[in-house]
């Protein structure tokens, strides 16, 4: 079994390493892809990520092919017929890993091993080795040959918005990082970024990070506030709501589309502009419940970041990837057989701010996941920033894959590793959240309040407010949303 | 009373004729008649007092007395004057008929008129000679006399023509009242000075009666006021950005050369060996069945189809896959389809949609200049949509976005505009308000327009090469 490289090292480089995290200017990407022009550039894995990831690059102008084994080219499978319909050059590994400058692993999580010790040693002297995922470097200790340097490039958002938004002429967030024990010529850092260009992040922003921080902190933020909290909320959302007499097509509605609304206003104005677009009684009755809420799943999320700090999470999922994901499969079943799944949303209209009203308890435990999280990762050591990312900003992509098609969407849209911890957290913070649903009534999920007095109790509003505004993820998140602002403008 | 046009065409000299018209005005309607110049919109004021040849269809349900107010009307009383004048023989200078006489003798309704001229306050006048008037003044006559005729219909050719403000105010504020009982029928061109009791609006061109509409259709009053605009603006297609302007192309080069093109899917091909040489200000129509890859070949030379990569394709002077970038590419096209409508769901204003044309986005990543906000600003001038520059773009119609797309594909420009199948899903008017566009950037501009168009009516001006793809 591998050795998680992590936890070899001592832990003031742990905290060094895990506290990277640097939003970068416009103009340190001005030499544009130079640093790549001319070079070969060979994919592995024509997944969404490698196929929308090589088709960026490619029209930016570069040089890229995609390297497939050998019997997927035989047998003519998808992704050999991903690279073929779209014109690419397609070798087998013997054919082009010995010539590439830059082999880009956009193989999932799993594969990581397999293909990097296969095409390692076909590799020529002094090229690059890139990941979108540092799983496979700090949990399974890769070690790659010295001459070699890798690098991270990591898209902050599924293949298809990949290329979707450098269609329009815009870019996806982008996260880049250099193994510093390889990095042998100095150049990482170059070849990263013009890469980052190439795939047009470096309009929608780039965060200078470390492999050890994306790791840690992206495995905390999906398995919780991400997937996990959207997964364990929309079950208990819903098994309530149908308990109290709610048509079960409203009910279905109101989460597959509601966390989606509701995290939009996330999206633009943190969890202060969420809560804002509640009644002032609607508004004291989330805070209250998202108090509640953080002091039962605390220590659930302590234990996950626990888990992740430690190598326990990766190494039980390692010991499932062996075990043919019997686990992973079998949980990925059970969610297709929940009474959420199974009920299509109703044909019913449903107003922009009725989602809002209805849906009270899901504001509240979006804020309560993203606060904890956030909390959770920064108390773990992990940078304001890299929290930020993996906790708020990405909650409403993954809330827009539950409002296409549901929790089976999220799940298969996300990787392997995203929902066997999504898994784990929803197995556990069921039943941790047993007691606290048996008081939930309709006026905070499905109904709303009923409102005949509006009135609020003024000192209470205030000191809500302030509480909101005062939690250090919308300090970070404001500056963040500043700097997305000036690239993109949003309204 | 009901006035019923059916299927009439009047011949008038001058090889004019009004065409097969179709139209009813029913009491308690007032309407008003818009259209470009040489629309007809005069000639038919002129057919419903009798004038020109019916050569075919039907007029019925005219009342006797019809005030009329018109430039004709207007001129051929001059004529009138002028000749009573030629034809003195005495040798005494001739006054001409007093005004007071034009407008009392035969008249109806004396206490209207009395009122009419304290109101415009002509009491002035009335000893002058008609012919000797002013033209703002001979036209406050002629209302005078049309009001005061006891009209059942008021036949009004561009009433406002040459009214001073004040007079403009009052005669709005009379006809106003007198809507009550008498129905209208006036010509203009100008919406802001259509009167708020008007109930429908007909739309002239060629002769034809294109559009009918009721006012309170706010959505076909808006695209009938756009149409209008761009039939009679004076305005041109706004210049470039100097300081966003693309690199300058060599001549002698084609912009395009696809050379042996093919494109096909596993085994089945959909291009096969298509040659093809696009030279500079060369406008070309694309037609074919569908599904015979018109598109397919435009992404080609736009670069969104990825199979660029293996053709022998030559735009702009790059030889395609050796190192170019898309956006190099880009930069030389503008682009206008359905598709691009469609993958236009992003927020964003009116002004900056014409913006994200010098960037070639969808959605606005840069910030823009004074300059660059100054053309677009332009741009919605002469689309007729100023008041609306901040709103978003997503509340548009779909016609409208149409045309602020296509403001878009110009704005920078570009050596080769494609227009692929712009009328795709409009309704007949947006349709015309679309060609109106077109016709007017094809006028005014060196671009490169390639057209893919089934429809053989929507053909533009200038379009002088034609090619025809067939399916397999």
């Amino acid at each position: 079994m591998s050795n998680n490289y992590f936890n070899t090292l001592p832990l003031r480089e742990q905290l060094a390493q895990l506290a990277k995290c640097r939003f970068m200017n416009m103009d340190e990407f001005a030499d544009g892809v130079n640093a790549l022009k001319g070079k070969k550039m060979v994919v592995i894995g024509c997944g969404a990520q490698g196929l929308n990831q090589g088709l960026n690059l490619r029209d930016s102008g570069l040089d890229v092919s995609y390297a497939l084994r050998a019997e997927a080219i035989a047998e003519k499978r998808q992704s050999w017929k991903n690279a073929t319909e779209n014109g690419f050059a397609v070798g087998t590994y013997e054919d082009l890993i010995p010539t590439a400058d830059v082999v880009l692993n956009l193989t999932p999580d799993k594969q990581h091993t397999a293909v990097v010790n296969a095409v390692m040693p076909m590799m020529k002297e002094g090229a690059c080795l890139s990941y979108s995922h540092g799983f496979n470097i700090v949990e399974e200790g890769m070690q790659v040959r010295d001459d070699l340097t890798v690098i991270m490039v990591a898209p902050k958002c599924p293949g298809s918005e990949v290329r979707a938004e450098y269609v329009r002429g815009f870019g996806v967030p982008t996260l880049i990082a250099v193994h510093e024990d390889n990095d042998p010529k100095g150049e990482g850092l170059a070849l990263a970024k013009a890469y980052a260009v190439g795939t047009g992040g470096h309009k929608a922003g780039v965060l200078m990070s470390s492999f050890i921080a994306e790791v840690k902190s992206d495995l905390m933020g999906e398995q919780t506030i991400l997937c996990g909290m959207l997964q364990t909320g929309s079950l208990l959302c819903f098994d309530k709501m149908v308990a109290e007499g709610v048509d079960a097509g409203y009910a279905s509605k109101l989460i597959q589309y509601g966390w989606e609304t509701i995290t939009e206003a996330l999206k633009y104005g943190g969890v202060t502009n969420m809560l804002d677009r509640l009644s002032n009684p609607a508004k004291i009755k989330a805070f209250d419940l998202s108090e509640e809420l953080k002091v039962i799943m605390r220590p659930l999320y302590n234990k996950h970041q626990d888990d992740i700090m430690n190598g326990t999470f990766s190494r039980v999922m390692m010991e499932d990837w062996a075990n043919d994901d019997k686990n992973l499969l079998g949980w990925r079943a059970e969610t297709a057989e929940t009474a959420f799944e199974k009920t299509p949303a109703g044909d019913m209209d449903i107003a922009e701010q009725e989602y809002f009203d209805n849906g009270i308890l899901m504001v509240a435990m979006v804020k309560a996941g993203v606060e904890l999280a956030f909390e959770t990762m920064t108390a773990a050591g992990i940078i304001d920033e890299s929290a930020y990312y993996e906790s708020l900003h990405e909650t409403p992509l993954i809330a827009n894959t539950i409002a296409r098609k549901k929790l089976y969407e999220m799940n298969a849209t996300i990787s392997d590793t995203a929902e066997y911890g999504c898994y784990l957290y929803n197995h556990a913070c069921l039943p941790l959240l047993g007691d606290f649903m048996k008081d939930i009534k309709t006026d905070v999920i499905g109904r709303g309040l009923d409102l005949d007095d509006t009135g609020v109790d003024n000192a209470r509003l205030i000191e809500v407010n302030a509480a909101l505004r005062a939690h250090p993820v919308e300090a970070i998140g404001t500056t963040l949303r500043g700097h997305m602002a000036d690239m993109k403008k949003i309204v | 009373m009901t006035i019923i046009l059916d299927n009439l065409s009047v011949d008038f000299d001058e090889h004019f004729q009004l065409q097969h018209l179709n139209w009813e005005v029913q009491s308690g309607q007032h309407w008003v008649i818009s259209g470009g110049n040489g629309a007809g919109k005069s000639a038919l004021i002129a057919a419903l007092t009798g004038t020109g040849n019916i050569i075919s269809g039907q007029l019925q349900g005219l009342p006797e007395r019809i005030g009329v107010v018109s430039f004709a009307a207007q001129e051929a009383l001059i004529n009138q004057e002028r000749q009573k004048d030629d034809a003195d023989i005495l040798d005494v200078i001739s006054i001409g008929t007093p005004v007071r006489n034009i407008i009392f003798d035969d008249c109806l309704d004396p206490q209207t008129a009395q009122k009419m001229i304290t109101k415009f306050a002509l009491d002035y006048l009335l000893d002058r000679a008609f012919r000797k008037l002013s033209t703002g003044e001979s036209r406050k006559v002629m209302l005078v006399r049309a009001l005061s005729c006891k009209p059942q219909l008021l036949l009004l050719d561009e009433p406002f023509e040459g009214l001073d403000i004040d007079t403009f105010a009052l005669l709005q504020d009379y006809l106003q009242e007198l809507a009550l009982q008498v129905p209208m029928i006036m010509v203009l061109n100008r919406f802001d000075e259509i009167p708020a009791f008007i109930t429908h609006i007909a739309y002239m061109e060629q002769g034809q009666l294109l559009h009918q509409i009721d006012k309170q259709d706010t959505e076909a009053y808006n695209n009938l006021y756009q149409l209008l605009h761009l039939k009679t603006t004076e305005l041109s297609v706004p210049a470039c950005d100097p300081l966003s302007s693309i690199p300058k192309l060599d001549p002698s080069q084609p912009l395009v050369r696809l050379t042996d093109l093919t494109i096909k899917y596993d085994e089945f091909v959909l291009i096969d060996k298509l040659n093809w040489t696009i030279e500079p200000n060369q406008h070309w129509q694309l037609s074919g069945p569908n599904g015979a890859g018109k598109t397919a070949v435009l992404s080609i030379i736009t670069g969104d189809h990825p199979q660029c990569y293996n053709n022998d394709i030559l735009v702009f002077g790059f030889q395609r896959g050796q190192g170019e970038s898309i956006w190099q590419i880009k930069q030389f096209i503008g682009y206008v389809s359905t598709a691009l409508q469609w993958e236009y769901r992003v927020q964003i204003s009116l002004r900056n949609v014409i913006i994200s044309g010098f960037y070639d986005s969808i959605g606005l990543y840069s910030k823009a200049s004074d300059r660059q906000k100054s053309i677009a600003d332009q741009w919605l001038a002469l689309l007729g949509m100023s008041d609306r520059a901040d709103q978003p773009f997503q509340k548009l119609s779909y016609g409208d976005q149409r045309l602020l797309l296509i403001a878009r594909a110009m704005v920078k420009h570009p050596p080769l505009l494609i227009l692929d199948e712009p009328c795709l899903g409009l309704d007949d008017i947006n349709r015309q308000l679309v060609l109106a566009l077109i016709e007017k950037i094809c006028a005014g501009s060196e671009t490169a327009v390639i057209y893919v168009n089934h429809h053989t009516q929507d053909k533009i001006a200038g379009i002088e090469n034609y090619l025809a793809l067939a399916k397999d």
